[in-house]
């Protein structure tokens, strides 16, 4: 329901960081992975850089389980659908990382066979350029979300609370 | 003994991780320390100058022409007799390259016959909206000392503004480890690789000539 | 400076000589071939297959052997020369090697030798990705250069003109811009200077290179040497998408490209087709893309309101005009205009007026052409290969130089190779440097010359000499919009009676030709169909349903029924008659009077001003459909755009109002649209846009005259006067009572002893390429070039008035404007700009006062 009230409580804004908080620091993310960037993806989630340290212990292979979609890699216009499901499969409140060049617009691969650019099927929240982006550039992005959802409202992603 | 052996057989397998925990962690703790990139690496281009402060580019659009990816705009105009902008009569009014197309193959780089363009080390680009992804030449030309200019979305929370107007904030910021060697050092850093690139091995150096007529 | 045209005797052989061409068997590399005798080695090679590389060779241009690059070796009987293929004609046996080493050698050291002083800053060069110096240094040239010393310097760029700026230093003195300049153009403006090292290409002192075909000069340039100021740095060669088309700028439809980048015409250049325009182009055919990027074009639909106009939405126009419209009685509708459009949108306002709307009343001219059926039927009808061909040229019409500068430049081809010309024109033109005879006379005075020539006048014996000279193809137009319509009809009459006559009608607008072709006048139907012929006609009702029975209206009757309630509605599809009618205060007190105007028009015109709805047009370059220029030439438009904004191309927006309307139309489908013309249309039996681009190899097809002739004869009101009743040419004497439409002309001899005393003078429009029409003026490279309008007088008048060069005269009660005093000017005549907003307050009065303004204190 959307908020009626104008200007937020203590007591509400003490709770929107406590939610905030807890969704920045327990965001799982689905794995997703397409192409070459899902190798970059990976070896964000080994030890070198961990991404266990940002609370995002694990790529959940169900979409029910996970909060943040990473799409790492070109998207086909076959695989269009499939992302679209997977999507709407995850629960609210969810979040889109568009990963690299081919994801985010199409690259290099400005053609019939791909999706220019994945917003034209999901919401996309953060776009991570790169081809593929390296490990810290992916991390940058996810903390750089991080960091908007905590400055946020609790809210889903069609802007609800 | 072969019961004992047995016995503690499972146990040995414990063994591993404790002589790990005696190495330390592999883990890079990113946003505290930023990791050495590659010499050659491809990261966010600039526009540089040359040390009279004269722009490099001379918008010839071979970049345009050359990359795979068609992510970057050029167009040239007339320079002001007056005020130049470029050595020449040609200079790049336009210079736009969108980041989420590009794909860091540096073939701009390869084909600039001013080196007019080169890539730094800086790798922290994202957007959250796509428009934010285009970089115009107010964000790609390096300031006159050298230092390349902030990215169009100040917004990012890991942008420290106060440290990125210090000047060399962003060179420490990919300088190798954040060496404290690049403290204060704001012009010319090889690891942000404004300026001339040196010559790989077996090549000459390809320097371009700064013309003398440079006001013509 | 070289003079033109150059005498007979001395003419260079040229490779299209008019018989059939005697073949010789040559040797290149050792294999045999045919070539055509007199051919030069460098195009018999490049038809055996054997590129020789070149720079100062063209083919349109004299030989000159300048760059030395198309050396290639020749056996003599003093063995192997080396020889520049470019400037020797093939001989039967001739033994020619392009590839031995001494070829090469020599080959790559030319190259080398004009890379010794050619800046290497091709990444600031427009000419880089398509110059033949990079192409060919990559192809035959030596990879690197001996030269280290400093190059020669020059100051750089030198605006040459308005719209072409030179770079010595990249030029390498290949002659071409100066061949075309001086063999082509006939505008000798360029030239070398200095010697040695110092030779440069340069204009002369205080004398710009202010040609018409300056942009010719750009194309060629081998080099990056002369650039084109609106093409400097907006693009580079590799980004552009190039859509072949044709100009409309003007009725000979010269074959041109659009050069488009990001969604923008970045330049116009001219193509190849040896039919029509020989690859040439007029500067305004070049530089006039600027209109169609212009910021100020009518973008979204407009209606009027009290103030001003207000943006509607499509859908909402085609309401409000579909609503009117439907409520009026089909002949209270007409509709003017159309010759801006393609044949397919054409077609498609005819078919909308004549069945959907149910009215006769539409016209393509606006008063300022001729006759219909003998525009768009005259027989025997000259191509434009014939003037070529011609022994004589007859020019009666518009200035060529200033209206057709393509088909100027094809007459000028002609006397160059040697046919005789005769010019007759009320004013200077510009073939009169190289016209044979020049027959000036009093504007509005023709029929006594026509009268002369036909009655074999003493005064034109040496005229009629030439003119005997067949076979003659006779150019005929209407000299300006103050002339009487009619006497086109005579010069066509009288041509047709010259031996081995043909005719080429001249009317300049866009395509008006196809317009009249496609039924755009009211006494025309589709495929040059007369109303009253009742067969053909009913062939047509077959598709088109019943055709409306009542006369139809010409521009000035329409204009007319506006102002006295006959006419309520006008589609104006992009005309202005408000400047291009002859009498600009009856058109614009008829739009104000009309109940309902619609303009479909790019622009907010001082016509579409007083519209009460305006559609955005697409405009050319964002159209694809057929043109038909003056010899009949059916050829295709491409779109290199979509249109811009919500403008739309006329065949959509009749389509909606149809529907809207309840009706069928046409398709949306250019190309279906063009089937239907095929079948519809008699004379273009079989002739599709499809068929044009897959077939015709890019020449276009030319529609063919049909069997029931429309006969031109001498109108019986010049034949019964009697014939040596008036003197004529600069003498004369005549005042012009004013004439109205196609009224005869009355005439009212005086005598020529007689001095000039009379307070009125007869006014000629010159017409100029530069005009203020709404293109130039949106166009920014051409918008500066537009003259400023001046009054032409005759010495002899001046004195009389007693002003000088630059005196301010009153010209009708009502223009005031400078004097510019010209021995051209016939006495009693008065000459005015054409299409100037300075002289859209005139009146169509023939007869004009002209008064000077006398300083009062």
């Amino acid at each position: 329901m959307a908020s009626q009230s104008t200007a937020p409580g203590i007591l509400m804004t003490t709770l929107e960081k406590g939610v905030n908080w807890a969704r920045t620091q327990s965001m799982w993310p689905a794995s997703f992975g397409l192409a070459c960037c899902a190798i970059e993806m990976m070896g964000t989630g080994a030890a070198h850089n961990d991404l266990a340290r940002f609370g995002m212990e694990i790529f959940r292979a169900s979409p029910r389980q996970a909060d943040l979609m990473i799409v790492a890699g070109r998207v086909s216009q076959k695989m269009a659908p499939v992302l679209r499901q997977v999507y709407d499969q995850m629960v609210e409140p969810k979040w889109v990382l568009s990963m690299g060049a081919c994801a985010s617009t199409g690259g290099m691969f400005n053609n019939y066979a791909l999706v220019q650019g994945v917003d034209q099927v999901v919401p996309v929240d953060m776009y991570v350029p790169g081809c593929p982006p390296g490990p810290q550039s992916l991390m940058h992005g996810i903390l750089t979300l991080q960091q908007m959802i905590m400055d946020g409202k609790i809210q889903n992603s069609t802007g609800v609370l | 003994m072969s019961w004992l052996s047995d016995l503690l057989g499972p146990l040995k397998g414990f063994l591993v991780p404790l002589r790990q925990i005696r190495k330390g962690p592999v883990t890079r703790k990113y946003p505290q320390v930023k990791r050495v990139k590659p010499q050659r690496f491809h990261g966010r281009h600039t526009l540089n100058r040359y040390p009279n402060g004269m722009e490099k580019c001379i918008g010839c659009e071979l970049c345009a022409g050359v990359c795979p990816a068609n992510c970057i705009y050029v167009r040239g105009k007339d320079n002001p007799p007056d005020n130049p902008v470029s050595p020449g009569e040609r200079w790049g009014f336009v210079y736009e390259i969108n980041m989420l197309r590009c794909i860091f193959c540096a073939m701009c780089v390869e084909a600039c016959p001013t080196q007019a363009i080169t890539m730094t080390h800086l790798f922290e680009m994202s957007v959250t909206n796509r428009d934010d992804a285009i970089y115009t030449r107010t964000e790609l030309l390096v300031d006159r000392d050298g230092t390349p200019n902030y990215p169009p979305h100040e917004d990012s929370p890991l942008t420290n503004l106060e440290e990125l107007r210090k000047g060399d904030g962003w060179m420490r910021a990919t300088s190798p480890s954040g060496r404290r060697e690049y403290e204060g050092i704001v012009a010319w850093t090889p690891s942000a690789r404004t300026g001339e690139l040196p010559a790989e091995r077996g090549q000459s150096s390809g320097t371009p000539q700064v013309s003398e007529d440079a006001d013509g | 400076m070289r003079s033109m045209p150059p005498s007979k005797e001395g003419r260079q052989p040229l490779s299209d000589t008019k018989n059939a061409p005697e073949m010789v068997n040559i040797t290149i590399n050792g294999i045999q071939h045919e070539a055509v005798a007199g051919e030069r080695v460098i195009i018999a090679a490049e038809k055996a297959g054997e590129y020789i590389p070149r720079f100062c060779h063209h083919p349109k241009l004299d030989p000159v052997g300048k760059c030395r690059q198309c050396l290639v070796e020749v056996e003599g009987p003093r063995g192997k020369q080396l020889l520049p293929s470019c400037a020797i004609y093939v001989t039967d046996g001739m033994v020619i090697d392009t590839q031995s080493d001494v070829v090469k050698k020599a080959q790559k050291g030319v190259l080398e030798y004009l890379l010794i002083n050619h800046p290497l800053d091709c990444p600031v060069c427009d000419k880089a990705g398509e110059c033949p110096l990079q192409d060919q240094t990559m192809t035959h040239g030596p990879g690197e250069s001996r030269f280290v010393e400093a190059k020669r310097k020059f100051k750089k760029p030198i605006p040459v003109s308005d719209l072409v700026l030179l770079d010595r230093e990249r030029c390498i003195l290949c002659d071409r811009c100066v061949r075309v300049a001086d063999q082509i153009a006939g505008d000798p403006l360029i030239t070398f200077n200095e010697r040695g090292n110092q030779t440069q290409i340069l204009t002369f002192p205080n004398e710009p290179f202010a040609s018409y075909f300056s942009g010719n000069t750009v194309q060629v340039c081998p080099v990056g040497a002369l650039t084109s100021t609106d093409y400097r740095f907006r693009a580079r060669p590799w980004d552009l998408e190039i859509t072949p088309t044709v100009s409309l700028r003007d009725t000979v439809h010269s074959n041109a490209e659009i050069n488009t980048s990001r969604g923008r015409v970045i330049r116009v250049y001219g193509a190849t087709n040896d039919h029509v325009n020989d690859g040439w182009l007029s500067d305004k055919d070049r530089f006039s893309f600027g209109a169609i990027n212009s910021d100020e074009r009518v973008t979204t639909p407009l209606r009027k309101t009290g103030t001003g106009f207000e943006e509607i939405t499509w859908a909402d126009a085609i309401d409000t005009v579909s609503a009117r419209l439907g409520a009026m009685i089909g002949t209270e509708v007409g509709s003017i205009g159309g010759a801006n459009n393609t044949n397919e949108e054409a077609y498609a306002l005819s078919k909308f007026m004549r069945t959907v709307i149910g009215s006769p009343h539409v016209d393509a001219q606006l008063g300022d052409g001729f006759e219909p059926q003998l525009a768009a039927a005259v027989i025997p009808r000259a191509k434009i290969d014939d003037i070529d061909a011609a022994t004589t040229i007859l020019v009666w019409g518009p200035d060529l130089k200033e209206r057709l500068p393509v088909l100027y430049l094809r007459v000028r081809k002609a006397v160059r190779n040697g046919a005789n010309l005769v010019v007759v024109a009320p004013t200077r033109t510009g073939l009169d440097a190289i016209a044979t005879h020049v027959i000036r006379y009093r504007a509005g005075s023709g029929q006594d010359v026509i009268r002369k020539l036909a009655n074999a006048d003493k005064s034109m014996t040496a005229i009629l000499e030439t003119l005997a000279e067949g076979p003659v193809v006779t150019l005929f137009g209407r000299t300006s919009i103050a002339e009487d319509p009619r006497l086109a009809e005579s010069v066509a009459a009288y041509g047709r009676t010259l031996d081995g006559a043909k005719l080429m009608p001249l009317l300049q607008r866009a395509n008006v030709f196809g317009a009249l072709d496609m039924g755009l006048a009211p006494n025309l139907l589709p495929g040059r169909i007369s109303t009253t012929d009742t067969d053909a006609s009913s062939h047509i009702e077959e598709t088109w349903g019943p055709l409306p029975d009542a006369l139809g209206r010409d521009t000035a009757a329409m204009l007319s029924g506006a102002v006295s309630g006959d006419i309520r509605a006008l589609i104006l599809v992009g005309a202005d008659p408000v400047r291009d009618f002859p009498d600009p205060q009856a058109a614009e007190k008829a739009l104000e009077e009309a109940e309902f105007v619609v303009a479909i028009d790019a622009f907010v015109t001082d016509s579409s001003r007083h519209a009460d709805i305006i559609l955005p047009a697409a405009l050319w370059s964002e159209v694809e459909g057929t043109v038909t220029n003056l010899e009949g030439r059916v050829q295709v438009v491409g779109a290199a755009l979509p249109p811009k904004g919500q403008a739309r191309s006329v065949i959509g927006m009749l389509n909606d109002i149809a529907t809207s309307m309840g009706a069928e139309l046409t398709s949306f489908d250019v190309s279906v649209v063009s089937k239907e013309i095929a079948t519809v249309a008699p004379a273009y039996q079989g002739i599709t846009r499809d068929g044009i681009v897959f077939t015709s190899s890019g020449a276009g097809i030319v529609v063919p005259s049909q069997e029931a002739e429309i006969i031109v004869e001498m109108a019986p009101r010049y034949a019964s006067m009697a014939p040596d009743a008036v003197p004529t040419e600069a003498s004369g004497s005549a005042v012009i009572v004013p004439a109205q439409g196609t009224q005869p002309l009355g005439y009212i001899p005086t005598d020529q002893a007689v001095p000039m005393v009379t307070d009125r003078y007869t006014l000629h429009y010159a017409p100029a390429m530069y005009d203020d029409g709404v293109i130039t003026r949106h166009a920014p490279s051409i918008a500066d070039l537009v003259r400023d309008p001046t009054v032409g007088l005759n010495p002899r008048d001046a004195s009389i008035l007693a002003v000088a060069n630059g005196s301010i005269v009153v010209v009708d009660g009502s223009v005031e404007l400078p004097v510019r005093i010209d021995e051209a000017v016939p006495e009693g005549s008065v000459v005015l700009p054409f299409n100037h907003a300075a002289t859209k307050g005139l009146q169509a009065v023939p007869a004009v006062t002209v008064e000077p303004i006398r300083d009062e204190s």
